[in-house]
């Protein structure tokens, strides 16, 4: 009964929470939220909202992939290297989303031909890539842009552009999870490998498309952090894997994907993240105490999100 | 069970038991009670309450009001491992081993604290209980050293038997569990029912099998949404008024098909050629248009392989599949030549439990709602779903409603939905009608006997040897793996020369 009124509210639970904190902020800034603040906040929503959303395809299988924000490392990297080497914004452009890509694909072959637990697969994949990043960065703490104040690089480093970028991709995402057979075959994996592979499912062809995806978000954030910082460090992305975890859980996805599984779930949950540590940041609370707090809110999130999934499995109540 | 050992005073009983799930009233003050050595059946449509009841007694959900008594105390256990524990055990439908432990510690689940010195377990004495308490229902060929996934889903069944047994309860729950296991697993539940009642204990025995229930027990309750409908002792036991009582009607129309005419189309859509493997050895078959092709046999003849390796879930080591003239490799294969498949473990293989009705449906149709090459609309999905809820009578609140709600019939309409809808030619259906009542096996088997009519073709693998005759244009039996005997449709085939030939 009780997951029955959870499975009721639930999806309107994680929109409740941004809204929530959405009035938080406001009292926080006394009502008078200025355009600097709103810049803010879309430049630091825009990277993690395009890389949740495609973590999202992976979380619909009931995977997820750790090495995301490492991955997103390394095309930062590579595409600095590239603009660096004479390539342009374009060939900058073209290198992040190949690294992406490759990254998906490597981390797809794997678990489909070797048959690898995704999670466990995808946490050796990230050291492999943080040591790949720091060969490339050959010793170095990090790696800037040449000619940064007059060069093309410069000329992207606008927030409305960013915000451009996490549209366009938002709104093919939702086109391919809601109205096209790849958001459907995800449900249904996620669901259950076994009755996907009895409705004609390839588990592996789905697999390598959901985490080729997932790819294309990791070169598209990665160009848009380039935009930003324009420079890659031994440390960048390190911790974006996680928080990008945390945000699909935050908003709204079903721990264990499936049938439930929402797209919005990675921009609902970003701008919750960025909120809410805009909001610590303006209360004065360090950056350790705050991670402290980010983290309990998200172990409450996980337990209410388990909650009708615990009951479901214990209690036979539901099956007459 | 001897009438001398019986003894009125009720072992355990439920009064006013009242239980609600939402808006869905599914016990409504419901009594009954169960005397020493009687072996009461539970008997009702699918969503009467029957495994409702009987799992609140185990322990496994409370009533919202009411009350228990057992042994003439209230009676209020506090999990199914308290009610086993203080004397009443039941084998659950669904499946309650764990597969990656090992057999003999799915066995010792819950009391290892028994088997444990200084913090450790000793596993040779874990063993040594499990090979017991196996011992104790007469099976003596399964290692519990062994893990529980080395064991196919009739002989995990037998494992929980063994586990609930071990515990000597004074009131043996036996829940559907006769459809889950082999022949050999239901003689052995037969013959434990046997021994508790003559040790004075007593049975609660639920099957959807009437003629079964008759058999095994010698007291029937009749449950119908909810209520207690009637009792009827051994001597007024009678086929037709336990149907009239589960149902509240007569049963209109033919059960099976009336007609004896095997007549089918000429054309072979469907061809094994030389299958081996899984079981099976140089096995060749053909199924012609319109024909309902029945294949029986004991559980482990191979014919349940067989469906998954003419669907293409299975590979075979040698030998092909072909529908028309094109092979089947894999389920896309046989999918795209109209190829339908009903699994017979419907729960983990044929449904996505924990989805809606909506997406169960759907999913094997994806290809057929697409519009533009690639954009599939959600009103395009509801219309495709709720025909096949309107077509199939699905009781449900909508199609969004989880399908784990359902009861079993309800669960195996939305399968066949999945693949009616998917406007299946062919049609492979393992042990369509396990674990559902009378009324949708009824509608069931007229389905059937309409697509044949409509020129469907259909397998129809069962255990269920009247289902096979009553249906088939052609039976097919199997043993160790291959054909040992055709039969063609007439009305002098019986069960007893059938079965002569699958021992």
């Amino acid at each position: 009964m009780k997951s029955k009124i959870f499975e009721k509210i639930r999806p309107v639970l994680s929109f409740a929470g941004l809204i929530l904190l959405i009035i938080v902020y406001l009292f926080a800034v006394n009502f008078k939220p200025s355009l600097f603040h709103l810049q803010t906040i879309i430049d630091q929503v825009a990277v993690m909202a395009v890389l949740s959303t495609g973590a999202v395809f992976i979380f619909s299988l009931g995977s997820f992939d750790i090495s995301l924000g490492v991955s997103a490392g390394v095309s930062v990297c590579l595409g600095i290297m590239a603009y660096n080497a004479g390539f342009g914004l374009w060939g900058m452009f073209v290198v992040c989303i190949a690294i992406g890509l490759a990254a998906g694909l490597v981390n797809s072959l794997l678990s489909t031909v070797f048959k690898m637990p995704v999670f466990i697969m995808t946490m050796a994949m990230m050291t492999v890539l943080t040591a790949i990043l720091q060969i490339l960065l050959d010793g170095k703490t990090d790696l800037k842009i040449i000619n940064d104040i007059s060069g093309p690089a410069r000329s992207v480093d606008n927030t409305w552009i960013r915000l451009a970028f996490m549209a366009v991709f938002f709104v093919v995402c939702i086109v391919l999870f809601n109205y096209t057979r790849i958001g459907r075959r995800n449900k249904i994996l996620g669901g259950s490998a076994k009755v996907a592979a009895q409705t004609g499912i390839s588990v592996a062809k789905q697999t390598i498309v959901t985490f080729l995806i997932s790819g294309a978000a990791v070169g598209i954030s990665a160009f848009l952090m380039i935009t930003r910082s324009r420079s890659v460090s031994t440390t960048t992305g390190t911790s974006l894997g996680m928080d990008v975890m945390m945000a699909i859980v935050f908003g709204g996805m079903p721990l264990s994907g499936g049938a439930y599984s929402k797209i919005s779930s990675g921009v609902i949950g970003s701008l919750s993240m960025v909120l809410l540590s805009q909001i610590l940041t303006i209360l004065g609370v360090s950056a350790g105490l705050s991670q402290v707090y980010k983290s309990v809110l998200f172990l409450v999130v996980v337990f209410v999100a388990s909650f009708a999934y615990r009951e479901k499995t214990l209690s036979r109540a539901e099956m007459f | 069970m001897s009438e001398s050992m019986r003894n009125d005073a009720p072992l355990v009983e439920t009064r006013g038991i009242v239980k609600t799930f939402g808006v869905v009233t599914a016990l409504n003050n419901v009594d009954i009670e169960v005397r020493k050595g009687e072996v009461l059946g539970l008997i009702g449509e699918n969503g009467s309450g029957k495994s409702t009841v009987t799992s609140i007694l185990a322990g496994i959900q409370p009533p919202d009001s009411g009350k228990m008594l057992f042994k003439g105390q209230p009676w209020r256990p506090e999990s199914m491992t308290d009610a086993l524990n203080r004397g009443i055990g039941m084998i659950v439908q669904e499946s309650g081993v764990i597969a990656g432990i090992t057999i003999a510690e799915n066995i010792a689940l819950g009391e290892y604290s028994k088997f444990g010195k200084y913090g450790f377990l000793s596993k040779n004495a874990i063993i040594a209980e499990a090979k017991k308490a196996l011992s104790s229902i007469g099976v003596d060929d399964i290692d519990p050293s062994l893990p529980a996934f080395t064991l196919d889903l009739q002989d995990r069944k037998i494992i929980e038997i063994a586990k609930v047994w071990a515990k000597q309860p004074d009131v043996f729950v036996v829940d559907e569990t006769t459809t889950a296991v082999s022949q050999r697993g239901r003689q052995i539940l037969y013959d434990l029912v046997k021994r508790q009642s003559e040790a004075g204990k007593s049975v609660i025995f639920i099957s959807h099998d009437i003629e079964e229930v008759m058999d095994v027990c010698s007291r029937v309750t009749v449950l119908r949404d909810g209520n207690i409908i009637q009792s009827l002792d051994k001597a007024d036991f009678s086929l037709d008024e336990i149907k009239r009582l589960m149902i509240g009607r007569e049963l209109k129309g033919d059960y099976y098909r009336s007609d004896y005419d095997g007549s089918c189309g000429s054309d072979v859509v469907l061809s094994a050629h030389h299958l081996t493997g899984h079981g099976i050895t140089d096995l060749s078959l053909d199924l012609h248009q319109g024909e309902i092709l029945g294949i029986g046999g004991m559980s482990h003849c191979g014919m349940h392989p067989l469906g998954k390796l003419l669907f293409g879930v299975l590979k075979p080591s040698s030998g092909e599949v072909l529908a028309g003239s094109e092979p089947i490799k894999n389920v896309a294969q046989a999918m795209k030549n109209s190829i339908g498949y009903v699994s017979k473990d419907r729960d983990t293989e044929a449904l996505l439990l924990r989805a809606p009705i909506r997406d169960n449906i759907v999913s094997a149709g994806l290809n057929k709602l697409i519009k533009s090459m690639f954009f599939i609309f959600p009103k395009d999905e509801k219309a495709y779903s709720q025909k096949q809820v309107d077509d199939f009578s699905i009781k449900c609140s909508s199609d969004l409603q989880f399908v784990g709600q359902l009861s079993g019939g309800n669960k195996q309409k939305v399968v066949f939905g999945k693949w009616i809808g998917a406007e299946s030619k062919i049609l492979i259906l393992d042990c369509p009608t396990r674990g559902i009542d009378i009324g949708v096996k009824q509608a069931m088997y007229q389905l059937m006997y309409r697509l044949k009519k409509e020129g469907v073709s259909i397998i129809m693998i069962s255990e269920e040897m009247t289902e096979l005759i009553g249906m088939s244009d052609r039976l097919i039996i199997m043993k160790n793996g291959k054909i040992e005997q055709e039969f063609a449709r007439s009305e002098k085939l019986t069960e007893r020369s059938v079965i002569d030939c699958m021992v």
